[in-house]
């Protein structure tokens, strides 16, 4: 059993003071009314408390937006290549909420599989995440509709209750022990009362969030109806404009890119979009996606089926961001349902 | 969690030296390449007929070309350098950089990426490919190896299908297959797309292909064409009574990454970079219709 701890606000605060001598600290900043993860110089920068969510999840940090993956410069006849510097830096990811720590591990299995992506491991590797258990659920949210938690620990090296004046500190993996280290000097041990706040945080949020749960079977169905002419009205509204997947902590498209002058170059890769219609476009003028309707219903696909089985997690996390942000109104769980009863009701082939 | 430093650089490719190429027609192009590095052509563990590699421009861009040349394998002797052969259509920014370079320029390579023809399983079976225009790319590395090792399989008939006489590929090399025993290739323009002194058939290839009446018996038929020829093809291929496990093709989705991880080739769970892009048409018929 690991040992938990019972800070006060001033004792988390000096903790996230003394994280700073050896890492880089990125934690939720205030800027022009807006939460933002950024880096900071010193605690004070840091919004500790949960008032709600970063606009942005931290995703960018173990995948920029955009990054050399080589560079290269022409020299007489030919060209000589060149690796980006690897990260090295020691980063700590302070007061990530438990949907965007499982989004993190959503692109781990993405970069981390199969041919590893070099810069992102590193990143990785060189990155702890300090959690932060959610009290209150904002309108948006909906992670215990798919299956997460606002407690939820996947992808937490360290996790943060809040308990009434103060916290509970809870180091999960070696990474996180390490990271505590010998700081708890001067700590109090958290009693079992303060480990049920837990399981009553879970309650009051889970009670807060008022959606139908998103049903692991319905994976199926929407797989089947893959062609049910439902799709067309669904995604009417979308104006393809993306912000939900640049938003979302589990999204990890991306494009690749070469920029170049006549004397050296890079080549670069960036955040993209599956709802882009240039994305899946053939040099031929092919494109198999091409309406909004088929693009659209890849995200949400991408996100809520094709998976090995049941027990494997939906890669939407229920951050709410897609939805709270979207210009058209557009919602990820209502489009699910919506789908889902119209497969039901009218077949699977229905209208195609 | 992995060691960041044990994990090279996916992204990085090898230099390759164009040391010839050929013009198949007014845009397209055979290259033949050789590593600039002996220390890399030597590491080079060659490839499968069917596999595809990534092609860099410097300062224009990468694209995917499907290896073209037949199966090369290290066998350790000096001599052996690996040529890499592809063949590709100027039609946008990377190809168009890459039609306007000579012979002893640089460029980039990485691969070999994705499954490959499951050639080993085609022995003493008689095969059919089936090529429209620009897809036989994606056939040449399979057909050379078929034919180079002709005797381990039956009747290879080669069907080579083009929009006009003009955009034919393979035009110079057809003669040479036609004479190994037992190959016989056929080659066919669409209707309008032929020229007075035409030889060969005119017509779309499913059609020229029902009017060959090859017998499904122990055939297997490979093809790589547009969508549009695919779909017609399979329709072709179900009403003379081929199976759809005896039907090989290749999915070709944009690509960016070669290993899985952009995200742009799925069609469903199925990521044709890393888990295609030769699939069966048994295969294809399991996948949601977005390719």
């Amino acid at each position: 059993m690991d040992s938990s701890w019972k800070l006060t606000e001033a004792q988390l605060r000096e903790w996230l003071q003394s994280l700073l001598d050896a890492n880089s600290v990125i934690a939720p900043v205030e800027e022009d009314g807006v939460l933002l993860f950024r880096r900071i110089a010193s605690e004070d920068q840091a919004v500790v408390e949960p008032s709600g969510k970063t606009r942005w999840s931290p995703k960018e940090f173990l995948f920029p937006r955009s990054e050399a993956l080589y560079r290269y410069n022409f020299r007489g006849g030919t060209v000589q290549l060149e690796d980006p510097p690897m990260p090295e830096e020691h980063q700590v990811l302070f007061g990530v909420r438990s949907c965007d720590a499982s989004g993190l591990v959503r692109l781990d299995e993405i970069f981390l599989s199969g041919t590893r992506d070099r810069l992102y491991a590193a990143r990785r590797e060189n990155t702890t995440v300090v959690s932060t258990a959610c009290a209150a659920a904002e309108p948006e949210c909906f992670c215990t509709a798919v299956g997460y938690s606002p407690v939820g620990e996947e992808g937490s090296d360290v996790q943060l209750v809040p308990l009434d004046g103060g916290w509970m500190l809870r180091p999960l993996t070696d990474k996180g022990r390490e990271l505590v280290g010998d700081a708890t000097d001067g700590w109090s041990a958290a009693t079992a009362k303060d480990g049920k706040r837990i399981a009553e945080i879970e309650r009051t949020v889970a009670a807060q969030i008022e959606r139908s749960p998103v049903n692991r079977e319905w994976s199926r169905v929407l797989e089947e109806g893959f062609e049910h002419g439902a799709w067309d009205r669904l995604a009417q509204h979308c104006l393809g404009c993306s912000v939900c997947a640049y938003v979302c902590p589990s999204c990890s498209c991306f494009d690749m890119n070469h920029q170049a002058n006549a004397w050296c170059g890079e080549q670069c890769r960036s955040w993209d979009a599956c709802t882009f219609p240039l994305f899946t476009h053939h040099a031929s003028g092919h494109n198999p996606r091409k309406t909004k309707q088929e693009r659209y219903r890849q995200r949400v696909l991408h996100k809520f089926a094709f998976r090995e089985g049941d027990d494997e997690p939906f890669r939407c996390v229920g951050c709410g961001r897609c939805v709270a942000l979207c210009p058209a109104g557009l919602d990820i769980v209502n489009t699910v349902a919506a789908a889902v009863e119209a497969i039901r009701e009218e077949g699977a082939d229905a209208a195609r | 969690m992995p060691l960041a430093e044990a994990v090279s650089n996916p992204y990085q490719p090898s230099l390759v030296r164009i040391q010839d190429y050929s013009d198949e027609t007014p845009d397209v192009r055979t290259l033949r390449l050789q590593f600039v590095d002996d220390d890399e052509a030597g590491a080079f563990a060659g490839w499968e007929p069917g596999q595809f590699g990534q092609f860099t421009v410097f300062g224009a861009g990468e694209s995917v070309f499907a290896l073209a040349n037949a199966p090369w394998r290290q066998n350790g002797g000096k001599g052996n350098a690996p040529t890499i052969e592809c063949t590709f259509r100027m039609v946008g920014k990377v190809t168009s950089a890459l039609r306007a370079m000579s012979k002893g320029q640089v460029i980039g390579f990485r691969g070999p990426y994705g499954n490959h023809f499951p050639i080993d399983d085609w022995k003493g079976k008689d095969l059919v490919f089936i090529g429209g225009g620009i897809g036989m790319a994606a056939l040449r590395s399979a057909m050379l190896d078929v034919i180079n090792r002709k005797s381990e399989f039956g009747e290879v008939v080669i069907l080579n299908g083009a929009r006009s006489v003009a955009d034919m590929v393979y035009t110079d090399e057809m003669p040479g297959w036609q004479e190994v025993d037992g190959v016989r290739v056929v080659r066919t323009v669409d209707p309008g797309g032929e020229t007075e002194n035409w030889d060969g058939q005119v017509g779309l290839l499913p059609n020229v292909f029902e009017s060959l009446g090859l017998d499904p018996k122990n055939r297997i038929v490979i093809a790589c064409g547009p969508p549009i020829m695919l779909h017609y093809l399979f329709l072709s291929l179900g009403k003379v009574g081929y199976s759809p496990d005896q039907v090989v093709t290749t999915l070709e989705n944009k690509m960016k990454c070669g290993i899985g991880h952009c995200g742009r080739c799925y069609v469903g769970p199925f990521s044709v970079c890393r888990d295609g892009p030769v699939v069966t048409w048994a295969e294809l018929n399991q996948l949601p219709k977005d390719y």
